[in-house]
């Protein structure tokens, strides 16, 4: 049961990141910028997952 | 060359596949747009309209198919990752992969002029397409070869049709989640109707039109500024994030995040468009329409999809708890040095109109950051000699030579500003350009990245350890970040790493070339007046 939950909310991850990925551009979102707020994101989060053990 | 490339494993060559494509198309469809073609006969009127579409579908297919494909055979695929170190990138194909677009864009040029004859383009369209299917299927093959790919094949079985399955879904979704632009327009209108009435006595608002705001600022609220692409980043973002660490979540109530982060960057996107009008009417009409409209967005959505990634971790609901555990994060001191430069960059531009008076609070945020963690940094090596000098000097002269054409003048709110105002803001520029920028750069991109891309316990990585793909990744991240000046970045990031790692492994040796090229850079903008430098 515990697999089958996983294997839906899996295909259903996938099919709402492919979806997205099909969204056409709008410019609330100012590309220009884009760079310098995913390279922040991206270091938020490998902070956020650079977490270990002691 | 060969013997370079024999030594990189499935996930490495995908990725420089991938990459390779990428920067094809960015630099394609900055030159070409489909739409020229409108009008031209049915063959490429069908480009015209369906062209964008078909190369988004194919992005879609490929995304799903290697999602599906890592789940459904990672043993095989670790397998096939194994056994690709024993092949080499094939440089003849390389070089036909180049002559393919050549041609490619060669045929372009013919296809896309205004005034071609419309049986040519009909024609022209299946070679045109031919040449570029041609010069991608090259580039496959001599990143890996056929019967690699052959095993690929088979041994993730209908990966690869659920792949294509679920491509056509999600453009189909896509086609109709086009279709709420309207309806989320009016209720983002009555959202930010509601958000300013308590604030706002004379407040306008026009469903027929979509306009709001006050007598002395308002603004359209179009279709496609109802939060749509924001939500769009969200769905995205936080579906991969799941799947990502998928064993770490409760399932399926963790699926409850893809709503909850839709529903708040819906809310986030009403919030920014109410404190743009705000600030318009406050008086500031540069500020709400120049830096704020820029920024806000990309405000909201890293606020939105931080917070979830944090607040869900602390969830039991949500995520399976480990209990009570005493652990460490090494990768804060690297990184939040940068992250505060990107995050105080942000922050003050949102608050400028055409010129960034704030510049100064990046170097607060860096120098804050710098400060807290200094008993970390005593541990680096942050001696330099000549070498560090020289390779500086050499990026400068990379960095002119690669300079695009133009001249720039000094920015006239700069030179309008009084003597003090004007000198202040210059010294504090030299600062965060000569001071605060190389350290925290060299920190995040050659004392972490360019360790972290070799092994997930970094500080275990000796400075010296030299890897071809650690290397090229965190050179082209680097450069990456420099905007249109990629190349030069990418070749400045290059040599920071190459003076970093050989030949003593000291990071104050990256630090003294990125120091001595923005010192160099500074005087060629302030004694020859290259502003566009700056």
């Amino acid at each position: 049961m515990n697999n089958l939950m996983m294997k839906i909310a899996g295909t259903a991850l996938v099919a709402i990141g492919m979806s997205s990925v099909c969204l056409a551009a709008a410019p609330e979102i100012d590309p220009a910028s884009g760079a310098n707020a995913l390279a922040l994101l991206t270091g938020a989060l490998l902070i956020i997952r650079g977490r270990r053990r002691k | 060359l060969r013997d370079i490339s024999e030594g990189l494993r499935l996930p490495s060559r995908l990725a420089i596949l991938g990459g390779l494509f990428v920067v094809e198309l960015l630099l394609i469809s900055l030159w070409l747009d489909a739409a020229m073609l409108h009008g031209r006969g049915v063959v490429a009127g069908m480009v015209s309209d369906w062209g964008a579409w078909l190369v988004r579908l194919g992005v879609a297919i490929v995304l799903g198919s290697l999602i599906f494909a890592e789940s459904r055979a990672s043993s095989d695929l670790r397998r096939i990752s194994q056994g690709c170190t024993e092949y080499g990138v094939r440089w003849p194909l390389v070089a036909a992969h180049a002559a393919g677009m050549i041609l490619f864009l060669w045929l372009s040029s013919i296809l896309f002029r205004e005034h071609g004859a419309i049986i040519l383009a009909n024609c022209l369209v299946f070679v045109w397409g031919a040449s570029g299917v041609a010069a991608l299927a090259l580039a496959a093959i001599a990143i890996l070869p056929v019967p690699v790919w052959m095993d690929i094949f088979r041994s993730t079985g209908d990966a690869w049709i659920y792949g294509i399955g679920g491509g056509i879904v999600a453009m189909t979704l896509g086609a109709l989640a086009q279709r709420l632009w309207e309806p989320l327009s009016h209720w983002t209108l009555s959202l930010v109707a509601m958000m300013m009435r308590p604030f706002v006595a004379e407040l306008m608002v026009d469903p027929s039109t979509m306009m709001i705001g006050t007598p002395k600022f308002h603004e359209w609220i179009a279709p496609q500024c109802s939060g749509y692409e924001g939500m769009g980043l969200i769905l995205a973002f936080s579906s991969a994030w799941l799947w990502f660490f998928r064993r770490q979540w409760r399932f399926p109530q963790a699926l409850l995040l893809i709503p909850a982060g839709v529903g708040i960057i819906f809310i986030a996107n009403a919030v920014r468009i109410a404190a743009l009008l705000l600030i318009g009417n406050a008086g500031a009409p540069g500020i709400a329409e120049g830096g704020f409209h820029s920024q806000a967005g990309w405000m909201a959505f890293n606020g939105v999809a931080i917070g979830i990634c944090m607040l869900a971790r602390k969830m039991p609901a949500l995520v399976h708890q480990e209990g009570v555990v005493e652990t460490v994060n090494p990768t804060v001191p690297y990184l939040l040095p940068f992250l505060a430069i990107l995050g105080a960059a942000m922050l003050s531009r949102m608050m400028s109109a055409d010129f960034e008076w704030l510049y100064g609070i990046r170097i607060v945020a860096a120098a804050g950051a710098l400060w807290y963690f200094r008993r970390v940094y005593r541990g680096l090596d942050f001696r330099f000699d000549w070498l560090g000098v020289t390779a500086g000097a050499v990026v400068f002269a990379v960095w002119i030579a690669l300079e695009p054409a133009g001249h720039a003048a000094a920015p006239v709110a700069l030179m309008q500003a009084a003597p003090m105002a004007r000198i202040s803001w210059i010294i504090l520029r030299i600062v965060g350009a000569v001071a605060m920028v190389p350290v925290a750069e060299e920190l995040a991109f050659r004392g972490f990245l360019l360790r972290r891309l070799e092994a997930s316990d970094f500080e275990s990585v000796p400075w010296t350890t030299f890897a071809w793909a650690p290397f090229l990744i965190s050179s082209a991240a680097f450069g990456i970040m420099h905007g249109e000046r990629w190349l030069a970045g990418t070749i400045a990031g290059a040599l920071f790493a190459l003076v970093q790692i050989r030949p003593r492994g000291r990071i104050g040796d990256a630090i003294a070339a990125h120091a001595v090229a923005n010192v160099l850079v500074a005087a060629s903008v302030l004694i020859g007046g290259n502003w566009q430098l700056w």
